[in-house]
């Protein structure tokens, strides 16, 4: 796109140029040419064609009207051999891009990525997330203010279904599953019982008609991340009292068996372990703005107190709920 | 021409006021309060001096420094990125107001950018400052002292002390401290060609011989120089009073064009910043009508101006320049305003003095004509023998006669000198004379000893001759020898034989025909020709104790014996005729201007060159045809010799005519006033005209002309002031090599020009396509800082050293209308051509970079709204994994460094490609100009220093590198290079072609 505006602009310039220099021709045999060229090229030759001007007698003599067809012609002759000129070099260049991608991609292994040194230790997300920056607004009593968030966990869940996790198997908890030798690498069923009632499956609403709203929280898919010690996730609140956190499964804790995580072309069905976390906002603390922050504790080497990456191994957001 | 009334309204105001001439040495002395004995006292002067100030030219007033500040500040690119602060902050104070996360990175650019903006600012303010003082100290290198009375005693004074009413002693040798009213006088003769441009020394008495100040001889001026004598006078003007004074007051009227660089550069300024702009707001309209918040498109627009604009190149063409004005200086060339080095270049038309540029300034015996032959002289500087033939006994007679009938005598302690750079006292021919039989014969103060002067008459305007009598210094001859030299026909006219071969025969007419004949040869090759006769005096009637009365004459002046003639001329310097052929293969027209007599004028002319052997003029022609020069077709005459009085009476329209007509061109006996009118005539005529001078009266001119070269030696301080450039050694052929060094800067400015506009695409690129295909951001503007006057500055400087890639001095003047420094051809092959290709190589390596991180190029595609999401920390790559906005934001940092490394990378071939226009690299030499080398080491050594000395500086937005990046461009480096070999290759090969005409910058 960027390359056919360049085109354009060369070729009006160029056309531009055509026009004038016509008129130049003359001006360019009286006046020196800039650089002295040997005087087997001084000569300037008229352009081959019956109604090139004729230099006679030190002045061009006009010849009469077929030369302004022509002239046109020629001028449009010229700038399409600009036109072109840049049609094969952009061509060139566009091929000669396209290869070397080509090339570049041919290195690359289409199951993991070459490098993962930019993602060392994984960030935390939650869902539902809301539009404004992680900020949970919503009346317990209208449940047109939470159908957003109950919709997106809901469709966040879909992928958790049993149906959908048929040819998903159990995996010894507590132990890191490798199978790095197998040529296809199984997934392990996360039960969205464990969820418990964050599930969606007893209450539809995810607790939020009842002011206890559900919070997933997740860990980012990083290939061939193995946490180490047992990993969990803990929320808090710098606003004591104002509210009860529960965690399903019971101590957030994520299971080992969900790692290493192999990519998205050989783990096609792998589903990652969740954390829901169920705020139970105290009646007396409706309308407060609460700040949760949640963190991954428990493995040496995920990482969660990063100065510059906020979102590095934990997590905050608020909450308001009015009644 | 306008000028010219001024003066003269300055002369006839002058006139009416002054009167000094006019008192008598009492009436003077009653008027100033002094007196001529005892001179001012010390308490009496200090109290003029505060009433007058000191007795010096005020300089021309200087503009504020503070405004000369402001100027850079907002000059050139700088309003633009002036804009781009201020749309930063604007943005700033928007998010800032509304909360955003991280509003401070856009208060941080406009910090940068205003910094940028101060620091070039200061830098170029810097460099004029600099360039500035050169010719201010140059002007206080020799304080000038004066000889004053004051309290009854003698004191060396500064002349700057000097005041109305003291009373100044002036020997031969000295500037005239201030207009001095002579009251005693010995001898004296003035030079006053700084003030009128006669050439000629006038004598000085203390007579009062004119009603006008101006012409009377009774006085004295300031700036002119004393020749010989003594004198003694009366200070009656100081300072700006002088008559020097108002002459160069008025020269500051004279109005001072733009240089032809200057009118490069802004024209290049108009073009960039046409396209920063245009390319500007054309995407920001494009962003807006994309639906991007209209706060982001003015991010873009920032962007987008500082990708465009060339940060560095101002002060890189402005460190060019200075390193060419250093190197001109080595070379004789002084160049006050650093935009001159270029204008030289661009010289098509050189008007030039005669005496003293052309010439050697200084009387040398070019001819002599004894035994009915002409033998010609070594006129060159440095003679030291004298290649004619002379074995005759004529030549030995004529030898004594020039050695003993001559009052000049050198300095004493100069015996180790060579004889051509002796300090003589004594005037020009007699000078010349004597040096001349130095140089023949050996010592000649000593053969005067051995033969000693018995009588002597001087040279005077009526004998016009000059006699003296010797003893021999053979010891068996007593007779007495009386030697003469003259005027050649009054020579002839006291003779009634000549010498042949040694041999005494009568003078008949067929003799005095072949003198004739001789006679009219040597004055018509313009040379000063004296003749020599001497008489052995009859030893019976010229005893040893025979009284010799000058006054009475008791001895013959008539019935001598004619030995020969010797005519002298101020021979050209060696060097100019070779540096009158380069300006003519230059396309360079040179036009001589002198005071001196035409047929002189032109004889210097020829000999130099400046008329060629083969051309004529239309008198040459007539003569030729033996026709009247009214009949000669005047176009068929290539050269002119156009005297004073005919410049007079010609019209604007005659002058152009003449100006156009001929080629070869040769003004005599003109005044500095008419140098002015042939001046603007020549730029009439669309030349850019670089004019030579030294008088205070060439100031005018000086100015006027595109480039004003004054004479560092001979040259007065009004004429150094007024002009561009001080020539150092007087010397025309420093003029050419001047030239020389100003196209090839003009040249290497094309380059360095190219160099740094090449690289704008690469950094405007990833804008338009981050705005258009909605990308991460591929590099910052930040990096492009860091490119613009970090990694590119020193390699655009490493370009002005490079050499001439062909004879530079073969081709024509460039044109100043047609041939811009920035062309269409050389913005439109950096732009499309080497700067597309960059941008290609650029991408790849960005491309790379992030697939191999895990993001696919075809999953970068329309991310840009999320990936720059700060609520988004679960971005999902190609291979399934989800990255956190800040390791988002890392990756993005390495794409900018790996984006800002293949730029380095490939500028590298740029800077290797830009080395020729036309030639091949290779026949170049790639390793000629050391200094490339040095810039492509410092580049990339800075490169490695930013992305691994400060990849953990944030703010800076670089990151470490894996080394491999670094490669990724390289082929591309590689193709730039062979694609730009083949296009000069092409161009080398089908010249005039359409390749040729499109490729060629």
């Amino acid at each position: 796109m960027e390359r056919a505006a360049f085109v354009l602009l060369a070729v009006s310039r160029r056309s531009e140029r055509g026009e004038k220099k016509h008129a130049n021709v003359r001006a360019a045999v009286l006046d020196s040419p800039q650089r002295v060229i040997p005087a087997r090229r001084r000569a300037i030759r008229p352009p081959r064609g019956s109604w090139a001007p004729t230099f006679e007698n030190g002045a061009f003599k006009r010849r009469p009207s077929p030369i302004k067809l022509v002239k046109a012609v020629f001028i449009f002759l010229l700038s399409g051999l600009i036109l072109l000129f840049y049609l094969v070099f952009y061509g060139f260049l566009a091929a000669l891009f396209t290869f070397t991608m080509w090339v570049m991609l041919q290195t690359l292994s289409s199951d993991i990525p070459k490098y993962r040194d930019r993602i060392a230790s994984p960030g935390l997300m939650i869902s539902p997330k809301p539009d404004t920056a992680l900020e949970f607004y919503f009346n317990k009593s209208d449940s047109q203010s939470y159908a957003e968030y109950v919709s997106t966990l809901r469709q966040f869940l879909e992928t958790y279904d049993d149906s959908k996790q048929a040819q998903n198997i159990d995996c010894t908890p507590g132990k890191v599953f490798d199978q790095n030798d197998e040529a296809v690498k199984k997934a392990c069923r996360f039960n969205l019982s464990e969820l418990g009632q964050c599930s969606g499956k007893e209450d539809k609403t995810f607790g939020y008609s009842r002011g206890t709203p559900c919070v997933l929280v997740k860990m980012n898919r990083i290939i061939g991340l193995k946490p180490e010690g047992e990993p969990y996730i803990e929320c808090s609140t710098k606003d004591e009292g104002t509210v009860q956190i529960i965690y399903f499964p019971p101590g957030g804790l994520i299971d080992l068996m969900y790692f290493p995580y192999y990519g998205k072309s050989l783990h096609a069905h792998y589903l990652q372990p969740l954390v829901a976390v169920q705020l139970a906002i105290n009646s007396n603390s409706t309308k407060e703005e609460i700040t949760i922050e949640c963190k991954i504790l428990g493995s040496p080497n995920l990482k969660n107190e990063d100065d510059r990456d906020k979102f590095l191994g934990r997590i905050a957001f608020k909450v308001q709920m009015t009644e | 021409i306008q000028l010219l009334e001024v003066t003269q309204h300055v002369e006839t105001h002058k006139h009416i006021k002054s009167d000094d001439h006019k008192l008598s040495t009492e009436e003077l002395e009653e008027k100033y309060g002094t007196s001529i004995s005892k001179g001012l006292s010390s308490a009496r002067a200090a109290e003029i001096l505060a009433r007058d100030g000191p007795n010096s030219l005020t300089p021309p007033k200087a503009t504020p420094e503070i405004v000369k500040f402001l100027k850079q500040m907002v000059g050139g690119f700088s309003i633009l990125l002036w804009i781009g602060a201020a749309f930063s902050w604007i943005s700033f104070g928007i998010q800032f107001a509304q909360g955003a996360e991280s509003p401070f990175d856009n208060l941080y650019l406009g910090v940068v950018l205003a910094l940028v903006v101060i620091l070039t600012g200061i830098f170029a303010y810097y460099q004029e400052a600099k360039s500035t003082n050169i010719m201010a100290s140059f002007s206080k290198m020799i304080p000038q002292q004066a000889l004053v009375i004051r309290d009854a005693e003698k004191k060396e004074l500064p002349a700057d002390q000097l005041v109305v009413g003291d009373i100044v002693e002036i020997k031969g040798g000295d500037r005239i401290p201030a207009d001095i009213r002579l009251i005693f006088t010995q001898g004296c003769k003035v030079d006053n060609s700084s003030l009128t441009g006669e050439s000629e020394p006038q004598s000085r008495s203390c007579d009062f011989t004119h009603e006008n100040p101006l012409e009377t001889r009774n006085i004295a001026f300031y700036s002119t120089t004393c020749v010989e004598g003594t004198a003694t006078g009366i200070v009656i003007n100081t300072g700006d009073r002088t008559i020097i004074g108002r002459i160069a007051s008025l020269a500051s009227g004279v109005g001072n064009g733009k240089t032809p660089i200057a009118i490069e550069i802004e024209h290049f300024v108009y073009l960039v910043a046409g396209v920063a702009i245009s390319i500007g707001v054309l995407f920001f309209i494009i962003s807006v009508s994309m639906r991007y918040k209209i706060l982001d498109s003015i991010i873009f627009l920032i962007g987008i101006i500082v990708a465009n604009v060339p940060e560095g190149l101002l002060a890189t063409v402005t460190v060019s320049l200075s390193l060419t004005a250093k190197r001109m200086a080595k070379k004789n060339c002084l160049v006050k305003n650093l935009e001159a080095v270029e204008t030289l270049g661009s010289t098509s038309i050189i008007c030039s003095d005669k005496t003293g540029t052309l010439t050697q300034n200084r009387m040398t015996v070019a001819h002599l004509w004894f035994d009915d032959q002409i033998y010609s002289a070594d006129t060159s500087e440095d003679q030291t023998t004298q290649p004619f033939d002379q074995s005759s006994q004529t030549w030995t007679a004529l030898s004594k006669i020039v050695t003993l009938c001559n009052r000049a005598e050198f300095r004493p302690g100069q015996e180790n000198l060579p004889v051509m750079k002796r300090v003589v006292v004594g005037d020009a021919s007699e000078t010349a004379l004597l040096k001349f039989a130095e140089v023949v014969l050996g010592d000649v103060m000593d053969i005067r000893a051995r033969n000693k002067k018995v009588a002597e008459i001087p040279f005077n305007s009526t004998n016009k001759f000059q006699l003296s009598i010797h003893e021999t210094d053979d010891r068996n001859d007593k007779r007495f020898l009386l030697v003469m030299k003259g005027a050649p026909e009054r020579i002839l006219e006291r003779c009634s034989t000549i010498m042949i071969n040694g041999k005494e025969e009568p003078l008949d007419s067929e003799k005095a025909e072949a003198f004739q004949t001789a006679y009219m040869e040597l004055g018509g090759m313009g040379e000063r020709v004296l003749g020599f006769c001497h008489l052995y005096l009859p030893e019976n009637e010229f005893p040893d104790t025979y009284p010799f009365d000058t006054d009475s004459m008791n001895f013959p002046t008539s019935n001598l014996c004619f030995v020969g003639l010797l005519s002298m001329i101020d021979p050209p310097r060696s060097t100019v005729p070779d540096a009158v052929s380069k300006c003519r293969s230059a396309g360079i027209k040179v036009i001589m201007v002198t005071g001196d007599h035409p047929i002189t004028a032109k004889a210097i002319a020829k000999s130099v060159g400046i008329i060629s052997a083969t051309s004529e003029t239309v008198e040459d022609m007539a003569k030729r045809l033996n026709v009247p020069v009214e009949r000669v077709d005047r176009r068929q005459a290539t050269a002119a010799v156009v005297n004073g009085m005919e410049l007079k009476d010609m019209s604007l329209q005659q002058l152009d005519e003449v100006l156009c007509n001929h080629s070869e061109i040769v003004f005599a006996r003109t005044s500095p006033q008419q140098k002015l009118i042939i001046v603007e005539g020549c730029q009439r005529q669309g030349a850019v005209v670089a004019v030579t001078g030294d008088g205070v009266n060439d100031s005018p001119a000086l100015k006027k002309a595109d480039i004003g070269i004054a004479m560092g030696i001979a040259g007065s301080d009004a004429a150094k002031n007024a002009a561009d450039m001080v020539l150092l050694d007087d010397n025309f052929a420093s003029i050419v090599t001047g030239v020389e060094e100003g196209r090839l800067i003009f040249d290497n400015l094309k380059k360095t020009i190219a160099y740094t506009l090449t690289k704008n695409i690469a950094e405007l690129c990833p804008f338009l396509i981050y705005i258009i295909a909605s990308i991460p951001m591929p590099i910052g503007t930040i990096t492009i800082l860091f490119i613009d006057l970090g990694t590119d500055i020193i390699p655009s400087v490493a370009l002005a050293y490079e050499k001439a890639e062909s004879d530079i001095m073969n081709r024509r003047p460039r044109n100043k209308s047609k041939d811009r420094l920035v062309n269409e051809q050389l913005a439109v092959y950096s732009y499309l051509h080497i700067g597309i290709m960059q941008s290609v190589g650029a991408f790849v390596t960005y491309f790379t970079v992030y697939a191999e991180q895990g993001f696919l190029p075809t999953t970068l595609l329309g991310v840009r709204v999320n990936w720059e999401s700060n609520a988004i920390n679960d971005f999902e790559d190609s291979y399934g994994q989800e990255w956190t906005k800040y390791q988002r934001t890392y990756l993005q940092w390495t794409g900018y460094t790996a984006f800002f490394v293949s730029i380095t990378i490939q500028q590298v071939a740029d800077l290797i490609i830009r080395k020729t226009r036309r030639n091949s690299i290779f026949q170049q030499g790639l390793f000629r100009n050391k200094v490339i080398w040095v810039g492509i080491f410092s580049q990339i050594g800075i490169a490695l220093i930013l992305t691994y000395g400060l990849g953990h500086v944030t703010a800076l937005n670089f990151t470490p590198l894996r080394f491999q990046y670094w490669f990724v461009a390289v082929p591309f480096a590689i193709l730039i290079w062979v694609y730009d070999e083949v296009r000069k290759l092409f161009i080398r090969r089908y010249p005039g072609s359409w390749w040729d005409k499109n490729m060629y910058y």
